[in-house]
């Protein structure tokens, strides 16, 4: 039997559901409920690790269009980690720099990392959307977020 | 109050500025947002959440209805310009709205689109505004054990019609009910899957998990599509000029589609994917030479544009009478709702009869909005197809990341966002459909409720759901939905393995 990429998340699946069905066993009691906060989970566990089975068994092949989508060139991958890593670092920061710079350098430097060249445009809109969405929520919704370290 | 007060306490609402103004505003941006290849009414929903905090929630809900329907309504634009639909609902407006496009008629196929949107989307409102008061007054006297059967219909219906495997469909609802069960049980009070920590005792909220799962994971296609055409300054639209011959070919599959459409809009699980996909089969079945379809035809352009449309309005039936969702898009609405604090249900039409009724009658005016808008500013509003993707994405991870900060000041959640977004990337790698697990994820909280307060009326006896005839024929119907394509499928491969 081929480890097909179905069998593997099924596989995957049947883990996490056996780790979440043993937590749901540790939950606490309590005595005067009829349907106590463990049964749904308990339910849930059981119910997903019978799904993970039957994707393991299912006959289903995969498609030509849902290969597709799965054939990723590893380039590519490393392109979308780095946007991922690049989040990273605004949420680390930001609180601590300021919501319009953080914004500003993610937005022009983003863009730019993916290829977009017009560099006159790209600090135009870097410093206007965060300038925009800065006085929209922190002046008209009164929604605060993070000055950092500019005295606005 | 009947159904003729109630409209006009609605048109009060949506003629009032400030109704007409949000209106607006919420047609604009969804019309915008879903014109973007790749974002879609429930990405433009989830934004526009955080700009209605402190708003009236009438008002706000008005413009987020108006961000629904826009959506749709701005898919079909990228559909016939760039063959590359805004959003799934729209996937069949491309068969016959490109090849127009590149027949140098696009602006005659923008114009169709136009006016079927319109007409399926009047019809639909037109029914909303009939049905759905006749539910909810029907649905008042529904019990716990009715609405848990509801809201599990809802879910396997849901399940057993996404695209691809069910199996997958049903990991995806089961993880999303998984996910609502981590926090403070709210009946008992006992922490569960908390592992202690602080951030997760009230579980997760719906906005972290609906931006992840469709904004993030959208922002992840685009990136690996980031060097797909975008819309060239030279393309040529040509005259937006309608024929009377024209109208009087789209009449028949305009009229006739948008009552299939919103049917199929009004039956969970369904939407407006599977309403225009069944109205252009329907529209090539009965056609006098269906061989013109997918060549540009105008009755294959008309008949999924009135009827994703249609089924866009449809959607509202459930929502606003039930207070279910029958889809994914529906169940961000209904997020939407809860943010500002309104529970859609039997109870809203009697409660804030402004905000049922004003819902309703804002789709009047946001349907001849949409249309004044769309056909003498296509040229310019077709512009915003040339944003450079680089410069999309960006904008999008910030509008998402800012949404999801104003909801909670709590950096912890941006980093699930994070998490979420790599999950809804995986889940489209992998071919599990989301839809059934932000769904999954609304109902799940709503469902164990219902489930446990039933028990609580029968002391544990799960017979409460088969004594009586209404939770019954609801518990049959969802595991028929679930049964019967599985059947159907093993038999034509029984079938094709005998041949």
């Amino acid at each position: 039997m081929p480890l097909t990429i179905n069998r593997r998340i099924a596989l995957i699946l049947f883990v996490i559901a056996a780790i979440y069905l043993f937590l749901s066993f540790q939950l606490p009691n309590y005595p005067y409920a009829p349907v106590d906060a463990d049964v749904i989970p308990k339910g849930l566990g059981i119910l997903m690790i019978i799904l993970s089975v039957a994707l393991f068994f299912s006959k289903a092949i995969e498609t030509e269009a849902e290969k597709e989508k799965r054939n990723i060139p590893k380039k590519e991958l490393l392109v979308l980690l780095a946007v991922f890593a690049m989040i990273f670092l605004y949420i680390l920061l930001f609180e601590i720099i300021g919501f319009v710079i953080m914004t500003a350098i993610f937005i022009f430097f983003c863009s730019w990392f993916l290829g977009y060249t017009k560099w006159k445009s790209n600090i135009i809109v870097s410093i206007l959307f965060p300038l925009g969405m800065y006085v929209i929520f922190v002046f008209a919704l009164g929604i605060s977020l993070p000055k950092g370290i500019l005295p606005i | 109050m009947n159904a003729f007060d109630g409209m006009i306490t609605g048109f009060q609402v949506a003629l009032s500025w400030e109704g007409i103004l949000f209106v607006l505003i919420g047609v604009i941006v969804g019309t915008l947002i879903g014109m973007m290849p790749g974002l879609g009414p429930i990405s433009a929903i989830a934004i526009m959440i955080p700009i209605t905090y402190g708003m009236d929630p009438a008002p706000a809900l008005v413009m987020m209805a108006g961000v629904y329907y826009g959506a749709v309504f701005g898919g079909s634009t990228s559909s016939i310009l760039l063959n590359a639909p805004g959003i799934s609902g729209t996937v069949a407006t491309a068969f016959d709205g490109y090849p127009m496009a590149q027949q140098g008629k696009a602006g005659k196929a923008l114009a169709i689109a136009a006016i079927a949107s319109f007409f399926g989307g009047t019809v639909s409102v037109i029914m909303l505004m009939l049905l759905a008061p006749a539910l909810s007054s029907v649905a008042i006297s529904f019990g716990p054990p009715a609405y848990f059967a509801l809201m599990l219909m809802g879910l396997t219906a849901i399940s057993s019609l996404s695209e691809g495997s069910t199996i997958k469909a049903m990991i995806a609802a089961v993880a999303g009910v998984m996910v609502v069960t981590i926090g403070i049980d709210p009946q008992t009070g006992t922490q569960r899957f908390t592992f202690g920590n602080v951030n997760l005792f009230d579980g997760f909220d719906f906005l972290i998990i609906a931006l992840g799962l469709f904004a993030i994971a959208e922002v992840c296609m685009l990136v690996l599509n980031r060097k797909n055409r975008s819309l060239s300054d030279d393309q040529k639209l040509g005259s937006l000029k309608v024929t009377r011959a024209d109208l009087k070919e789209m009449s028949g599959p305009m009229t006739r589609q948008s009552f299939v459409g919103f049917i199929l809009g009004v039956l969970p699980g369904a939407g407006a994917t599977i309403a225009s996909f069944i109205s252009y089969i329907f529209e090539k079945r009965i056609s006098k030479n269906p061989e013109e379809f997918g060549k540009g035809s105008i009755k294959g352009l008309a008949a999924p544009e009135s009827s994703n449309n249609a089924a866009t309005s449809g959607a509202f039936v459930p929502l606003l009478s039930l207070g279910i969702p029958g889809s994914g898009t529906t169940a961000v609405m209904l997020g939407a709702f809860l943010v500002l604090g309104v529970q859609p249900g039997p109870l809203l039409m009697t409660d804030r009869p402004e905000i049922f009724w004003g819902i309703i009658a804002s789709m009047y005016v946001g349907n001849i909005f949409l249309l004044i808008l769309n056909l003498p500013l296509i040229p310019y509003l077709a512009k915003i197809l040339s944003i450079p993707r680089p410069l999309l994405i960006s904008l999008v991870i910030m509008f998402s990341l800012i949404g999801v900060y104003s909801i909670s000041f709590n950096v912890f959640d941006l980093y699930m966002l994070l998490v979420f977004g790599a999950l809804g990337f995986a889940m489209r790698v992998f071919s599990f459909p989301a839809p059934p697990f932000i769904l999954a994820f609304i109902l799940g909280g709503m469902m164990e409720q219902a489930f446990r307060q039933s028990m609580t009326i029968s002391n544990g006896n799960l017979a409460i759901f088969v004594n009586s005839p209404l939770p019954l024929s609801l518990i049959l119907i969802a595991f028929f939905s679930l049964v019967i394509p599985g059947l159907l499928k093993w038999r034509s491969r029984r079938k094709l393995a005998n041949m």
